[in-house]
């Protein structure tokens, strides 16, 4: 599977993103903790020297760290791996950033099971999409491939906010490359086959919500994907207006089913738009080790698991 | 420079006398750990840094990082007398809708330069403001003020061994070393002791003063200056100092006076 497809790094696009931002605006800078070699990020030391700051294995300094560099003026991106972010160091990126809406933008690393993949429980997240949505003044941004991540940091870049960009790990499929259209803050719908339902999507699963609208297609049910990147700001509007078109819709997210994008499309839906709607993700659990597409197929991200589940769905309503 | 020096203990005595009432008037904040750095702090914001009141966010600024940020009845005193707002604010310390929150604030207090409270965060925010002047090239100095019972968190060491290691020189932090901590003495609730010795362990250069001694606390920033490591100076303080019934009681680590005991602490300050 996915053999012939084209594939970039979502490390490599965040590195390549931040070097592009850096050359634009001199107070770009990178803070790592110990993380350089994780964020493939040589490239961004060797050409911005002084504004590159290792901190060493310490992500409450690092992020710290950050908040008295934006205090100054600069804009710090603090890079490692998300758990480590998003746990160890929440109370630094909620007290000391986001509440003096300081300048310091976070990459978080290996989020999910397909970024986590062989690392196991304590080098994955899923939870953190969670953590964050529940902190005021964050913007939270999940790309779904290279070309979205760089993308994503060279708009973030330029926003005068803290912000959360949640990468993979490896050589990730691109989907929809660089022509596509990008927005910090505005959901985007991809693929609009009919509005038998809706699939709301974030992240690398983007893919299988492809994947799944072109199988269902062939068996006549005709849906809408619709992708989610900015968990916040959060694009009410696109997604309760798609809402009201359809007599169901699903979220699917590489995260704990709870708090992070199904989440946020049922509050949609409970204020705006009232649906059916089926979350597909990690069902509360911890994953385990394994190769990433084997882990996804593990935990139910194929589009064969995906449609399965939407049928039961829509046999009940 | 006795003159200087004699003006500077009278700001303290100000400086104390503002907490003094300001927790009284407010009913709530924590006098104890506010008195015992009144004398570094009226040092910094009179003697020492280079700010201007009427622009707080000039970037060529000196900065001062509260990291005991509970101890900020002394911090806002400062900067009332300062010039930054009004002295007749003080009294609203914690009230709602008041510029003077229950912990430092830098959105909405003019000239608290970073916001702390939870603690341990000093030393890495005071890291961070000294590295950006190499990407800005801009020259100033960062003090910070940390408690003894704060070293008990693990961020400030990991964030103190970064500090050496980026050799942030124009950083200078002051523990104030009053004994105490929330919950009793240092020794008896953490065991944390020779706190200088772990500085010097790793890479800072190291100073013992009296904390209430306006003269060696100008001398040991002068020190500090002609360093190229990140310099800690330990202070020797008492807990309530200048209040006989707070000092060294540990009942006065937050707490209000009664009109009593407000009319004979103020008179003790004179």
């Amino acid at each position: 599977m996915m053999n012939d497809t084209k594939r970039m790094s979502t490390r490599v696009a965040f590195v390549d993103g931040l070097v592009d931002a850096a050359n634009d605006d001199s107070n770009v800078c990178l803070v790592s903790a110990d993380s350089l070699k994780a964020l493939r990020a040589d490239k961004f030391a060797e050409q911005f020297p002084k504004q590159f700051f290792e901190c060493g294995i310490a992500e409450q300094t690092a992020v710290t760290f950050g908040a008295g560099l934006a205090s100054t003026g600069l804009v710090p991106f603090v890079g490692t791996y998300a758990g480590f972010l998003a746990m160890r160091s929440i109370e630094q990126m909620r007290t000391f950033v986001a509440y003096p809406k300081l300048n310091v933008k976070f990459v978080g690393l290996n989020g999910g099971i397909y970024g986590g993949e062989r690392e196991g429980v304590t080098h994955q997240v899923y939870e953190d999409l969670a953590i964050l949505r529940s902190i005021p003044n964050f913007e939270i941004v999940v790309p779904c491939d290279g070309p979205q991540t760089k993308l994503t940091v060279e708009a973030m870049a330029k926003r005068n906010a803290p912000g959360y960009i949640r990468v993979g790990s490896g050589e990730e499929p691109i989907i929809v490359g660089e022509e596509m259209k990008f927005e910090l803050g505005k959901a985007r719908i991809v693929e609009d086959k009919g509005r038998d339902m809706a699939i709301f999507v974030c992240g690398p699963a983007l893919r299988l919500a492809l994947e799944t609208a072109d199988k269902l297609a062939e068996e006549g049910i005709n849906i809408v994907v619709v992708e989610v990147h900015t968990l916040k700001p959060l694009d009410v509007e696109t997604i309760s207006s798609v809402l009201s078109t359809v007599p169901a819709a699903a979220t699917l997210e590489d995260h704990n089913i709870i708090g992070g994008l199904g989440s946020a499309v049922c509050e949609v839906a409970a204020e705006y738009a009232p649906t059916n709607i089926k979350r597909l993700g990690l069902k509360d659990v911890f994953a385990i080790s394994g190769e990433r597409e084997e882990l996804w197929a593990h935990y139910g991200f194929t589009s064969e698991k995906i449609i399965s589940e939407i049928k039961d769905q829509l046999a009940k309503i | 420079m006795n003159s200087d020096i004699k003006d500077l203990e009278n700001k303290a005595k100000m400086l104390r006398k503002d907490v003094v009432s300001s927790v009284y008037k407010a009913k709530d904040g924590h006098p104890g750990p506010a008195l015992s750095i009144a004398d570094i702090v009226a040092t910094l914001y009179f003697g020492i840094m280079n700010i201007d009141p009427k622009n707080p966010s000039w970037a060529e600024r000196d900065r001062l990082v509260l990291s005991k940020g509970h101890a900020c009845p002394v911090l806002y005193a400062a900067l009332a007398r300062k010039g930054y707002f009004s002295v007749e604010l003080l009294p609203t310390l914690r009230e709602l809708g008041s510029i003077l929150q229950g912990h430092p604030d830098m959105v909405k207090t003019p000239g608290v330069d970073m916001t702390t409270g939870s603690l341990g965060h000093g030393i890495a925010s005071g890291a961070g403001m000294v590295a950006a002047s190499r990407v800005t090239g801009l020259d100033y100095r960062v003090f910070v003020i940390c408690g003894d019972g704060e070293m008990n968190e693990g961020l400030i060491w990991e964030s103190a061994i970064s500090a050496a290691k980026m050799k942030l020189n124009n950083l200078t932090v002051f523990v104030d070393v009053n004994g105490y901590q929330s919950g009793g003495s240092t020794k008896d609730v953490s065991g944390i002791s020779s706190i200088d010795g772990i500085f010097k362990s790793i890479g800072w250069h190291v100073q013992n003063i009296d904390g209430h001694n306006i003269s060696e606390i100008v001398n040991a920033i002068e020190f500090a200056k002609k360093d190229d490591r990140p310099s800690a100076i330990m202070a020797k303080t008492v807990k309530g100092k200048g209040v006989s019934f707070m000092e060294n009681n540990n009942k006065w680590h937050k707490g209000v006076p009664s009109d009593d005991e407000y009319n004979i602490a103020m008179k003790e300050l004179g």
